[in-house]
C-alpha cells in the first residue's frame, strides 16, 4: 500500500525537461554506474547543467565535483542517486529544498525483503515530507531523446540507444526496457521517452501515462506491466492517454491465482489476467501478447500510425507468401477483402496480363519497382483497405534498391499504414535497412508482419 | 434499483454470522435490481409446499434452502418438473431421506417451491470484486462451455450496454444465442440488462463480494434467473 500524501506539485513533467541534473555518488572510476551515467549525459549532449556530487573528488570527467547536494548553487531539477541503498535516506534528507525529483537507480530496497522494505518506506516518507518526487528505486530511470537525459547505466557498447522517434516506453522492469531499447535501436525505430520505474515507490505507471497523455513528443505508448496497485487510477490515466494516442501494454505473470477460493464459478475462473484484460479494455489499451508482439507493436507504431479498420490489402511477388499472409490474417481476425469489381478491372487494364489480379495481388517473378508502386497506389487510394502488407521477395531480377523509397511515398493515401514482409536469406536481410531508412516497418516472416497489422487494427476501435 | 432493500438483506445475513446468501435471499437481491426471477415461496413443511405449488401453478421445482449447502443438486436437494400434489409429496420425502444421507449435519432452513421455468438457453453471469480494479462482471454460456472450456468474457463495472453486447459476442459459443443450427434468436437485451445490473449491484453494495446468476435462462423474449448465489462479508 502506498502512503496517502498530497504532493504540492503532482506532475512529473519536470523529469523530462530538466534544466539541471545532479549525479550523487559521481566517480572517475570507469564502469561504475555514476560514471556511465555522467558519460551518457556528456555523450548524448544533455543541454542543462550537470552537477557531479561526491565529497571524495574535486572534479569528475573534467567537471567541478561538489561535496554535497547542499553545495549546488540554487537548485537542481533532478538528482540521480547512484549510491548504496543504506546511504540514500540521509542523502535525500540533505537534498530537501534543493531538488524536485530523485531517480534512485540502485537496488537493495523492497525487492530484497523486510529490511529493504523498511528502508524504502523511510525513503518514501522523507521524500514526501521534502516534497521530492521519486522514480525507482531499483530502476534504470529515464532515457529521453528530447531532453537528452540518459540515466540507463549500461554502457553503449552493450546496449545501443535508439534514435529520436515518437514511441515512448514505460516499464516496471529495467532489463525489459533496456532489451527492448536495444532491439528497437537495431531495428532503426526511434523513441521519445523511455521510463523504467522499478519498485515504483512513488512514480508509477499511472503518473507516467498521465504525463505522456499530454506530451507532444510522444505519438504512441508501449507499457510493460507486472502489476498495478491502484487499478482505478491506472484506468483513468490510461483512458486519458489512449484518447489522445495509441496505448498498448503487455502484462506478464498471467498465471496468477484466482481471486478467491472457488466459492462461485466466477470466482474460480476469474484469474488476475482476466481482470487486467478487462481493465485494458475499459481504458482503451491494446493488449499485447508477450515479448514478440511487444516488439512487433513497437515497430508498427514506432513507424506507422493506427489503422482505421481491419481490411488488409496484400501485394506480393510470390504467390506462396501471399497465401501465407492471407491465412495469418484470417487467424487473427483481419479481413483480406476481395478487390472490388471496378478496381479489379482497372488493375487488369494497367498491369500485364500474367499478373494474378486479386487479393492477394500477385505480381509474380516479373514484378518491377513500378508495378509494386502502381498496385499500391491503385488499391490503397480509395476507401477499400485500411492496411497494406507488401511481401517483397527479392528473386525477381527487375526489383532494385529503389523499391523501398517508392513504396514509402504512399501516393494518394498518406494516412494508411504499410507493413513490409521480406522473408529470405542474406540478400533479403540486407534489404531490411533500406526499408527502415525510409520509415517502413519490415518483418522477416508473414506471421510477424500480420501480428503487427493486427496490433495496428486493434488500435482502431475502443471498447 | 432498490439499494436499501438489498443492503438490508445482506446486513441481516451478516448479523447472523453468515458468509453467503441462500438462494431465496440472492434472488431477492437481484429481484430488487429488476432482474426477473421465477415466482417462488419458502416453506417449512409439505402442507405449505402443496399450498404454495397450487398458488404458483404446477409444474414446480422443489429446492432445499440451507446455508451449509452450496451445491444443492450434488446433495440431492433439487427436484424439477413436479406435476401435482402427489408427486410433490413423494419427491419431498425422497429429498429428505437423500439429504439425511448426503448432508446429515447441514442445517435446513426450509424449502423453496418455485415456478418451473421453461427450458431455454442457459447463460451464466457472475460478479466479483477485485482488490485492485474493483467490481468486474463475467459472462459465459451455461454448462461445459464455462466449466471446462472457460469460454467467458470479463468487463469492469460499470458495464455499458455496448460493452455488455461486446461481452456476449466475444465468447466462442455466442452463435448458440443467435440461431445456431435452426435454434431461435435469443433476447440479447435481457442478457445485457442482467449483466449491467449485476455490475451495478456490486458497485452499490460493497458488502457483496461475489454474485452469480447460474443459470439465467434466456428465451426469444425475456430471461429468468433460475438460480443465484452471493458471497458476502
Amino acid at each position: 500500500m502506498k502512503p496517502v500524501y498530497q504532493m504540492e506539485n503532482s506532475g512529473i513533467s519536470f523529469f523530462f525537461n530538466p534544466e539541471s541534473v545532479a549525479v550523487v555518488g559521481a566517480t572517475e572510476e570507469p564502469g561504475k554506474i555514476s560514471n556511465i551515467i555522467l558519460r551518457s549525459l556528456l555523450r548524448a549532449g544533455f543541454k542543462g547543467k550537470v552537477y557531479p556530487v561526491n565529497p571524495r573528488y574535486s572534479s569528475v570527467l573534467g567537471m567541478e565535483c561538489l561535496p554535497s547536494i547542499e553545495a549546488i548553487p540554487e537548485k537542481a531539477d533532478i538528482a540521480v542517486f547512484a549510491i548504496p541503498a543504506p546511504a540514500v535516506p540521509n542523502a535525500l534528507k540533505n537534498a530537501e529544498g534543493k531538488i524536485r525529483g530523485a531517480i534512485i537507480v540502485g537496488g537493495g530496497f523492497a525487492e530484497t525483503g523486510e529490511a529493504g522494505n523498511a528502508l524504502e518506506k523511510e525513503v518514501r516518507e522523507i521524500a514526501a515530507r521534502a516534497g521530492i518526487r521519486i522514480i525507482g528505486p531499483n530502476c534504470m530511470g529515464i532515457f529521453d531523446t528530447a531532453s537528452k537525459l540518459d540515466t540507463f547505466f549500461i554502457p553503449e557498447d552493450r546496449i545501443q540507444r535508439p534514435g529520436k522517434g515518437g514511441l515512448s516506453i514505460i516499464s516496471q522492469s529495467g532489463s525489459f526496457a533496456v532489451t527492448a531499447m536495444d532491439e528497437l535501436a537495431a531495428d532503426g525505430i526511434g523513441v521519445a521517452r523511455v521510463v523504467s520505474y522499478g519498485n515504483k515507490t512513488d512514480v508509477d505507471e499511472a503518473d507516467c501515462l498521465d504525463f505522456l497523455a499530454d506530451d507532444s513528443e510522444t505519438k504512441a505508448v508501449a507499457a510493460y506491466i507486472e502489476s498495478v496497485d491502484d487499478g482505478r487510477r491506472f484506468i483513468e490515466a490510461a483512458s486519458r492517454c489512449s484518447a489522445n494516442k495509441p496505448v498498448m501494454a503487455v502484462k506478464v505473470g498471467k498465471a496468477g491465482a484466482g481471486i478467491t477460493a472457488a466459492r462461485s464459478h466466477t470466482g474460480a475462473i476469474a484469474g488476475r489476467y482476466e481482470i487486467y484484460r478487462a481493465a485494458f479494455k475499459k481504458a482503451g489499451v491494446i493488449e499485447l501478447d508477450g515479448y514478440e508482439e511487444f516488439l512487433a507493436a513497437c515497430k508498427a507504431f514506432g513507424m506507422q500510425g493506427r489503422a482505421k479498420g481491419n481490411r488488409v490489402m496484400i501485394i506480393t511477388d510470390g504467390g506462396g507468401v501471399g497465401v501465407g499472409l492471407s491465412d495469418a490474417c484470417h487467424a487473427l481476425g483481419l479481413d483480406v477483402a476481395p478487390l472490388p469489381e471496378e478496381l479489379s478491372a482497372k488493375l487488369k487494364s494497367e498491369l500485364p496480363p500474367y499478373f494474378a489480379i486479386g487479393n492477394p495481388l500477385d505480381l509474380t517473378g516479373s514484378a518491377t519497382d513500378e508495378s509494386f508502386a502502381l498496385s499500391l497506389q491503385k488499391t490503397m487510394s480509395g476507401d477499400h483497405y485500411d492496411i497494406a502488407i507488401i511481401a517483397a521477395l527479392w528473386g525477381p531480377p527487375a526489383l532494385t534498391d529503389n523499391l523501398p523509397a517508392m513504396l514509402a511515398q504512399k501516393p494518394g493515401f498518406t494516412e494508411k499504414p504499410i507493413l513490409i514482409c521480406t522473408p529470405g536469406g542474406e540478400y533479403s536481410r540486407q534489404r531490411f535497412k533500406l526499408f527502415r531508412e525510409v520509415g517502413l516497418p519490415v518483418f522477416g516472416t508473414p506471421e510477424a508482419a500480420v501480428r503487427a497489422a493486427s496490433v495496428l487494427a486493434r488500435g482502431a476501435r475502443r471498447g | 434499483m432498490d439499494t436499501r432493500a438489498i443492503e438490508k438483506i445482506v446486513k441481516e445475513a451478516l448479523s447472523l454470522g453468515r458468509k453467503n446468501l441462500v438462494e431465496p435471499e440472492a434472488k431477492a437481491v437481484i429481484g430488487h435490481a429488476s432482474i426477473p426471477v421465477p415466482a417462488h415461496r419458502v416453506v417449512k413443511d409439505v402442507a405449505d409446499a402443496i399450498e404454495a405449488a397450487k398458488e404458483i401453478n404446477y409444474p414446480v421445482a422443489l429446492k432445499v434452502v440451507s446455508v451449509d449447502i452450496l451445491h444443492k443438486s450434488d446433495a440431492g436437494g433439487v427436484a424439477l418438473n413436479i406435476k401435482d400434489d402427489k408427486e410433490l409429496e413423494i419427491r419431498w420425502s425422497q429429498m429428505i431421506l437423500e439429504m439425511a444421507d448426503e448432508m446429515p449435519l447441514s442445517v435446513i432452513e426450509g424449502f423453496l417451491v418455485e415456478e418451473m421455468a421453461p427450458s431455454g438457453t442457459e447463460v451464466i453471469i457472475g460478479g466479483i470484486r477485485d482488490e485492485q480494479f474493483g467490481p468486474a462482471v463475467m459472462f459465459g454460456l451455461g454448462g461445459v462451455a464455462v466449466e471446462l472450456l472457460k469460454d467467458v468474457s470479463f468487463r469492469l463495472a460499470p458495464v455499458t450496454k455496448e460493452e455488455a453486447f461486446a461481452m456476449m459476442a466475444e465468447v466462442k459459443s455466442f452463435p448458440l444465442l443467435t440461431g445456431y443450427r435452426g435454434s431461435t434468436y435469443k433476447d440479447l437485451d435481457a442478457i445485457a440488462n442482467a449483466i449491467i445490473k449485476v455490475g451495478e449491484i456490486l458497485i452499490q453494495v460493497s458488502s457483496i463480494k461475489e454474485l452469480e446468476i447460474n443459470p439465467l435462462v434466456v428465451y426469444e423474449r425475456g430471461a429468468v434467473a433460475v438460480d443465484a448465489r452471493a458471497i458476502i462479508s
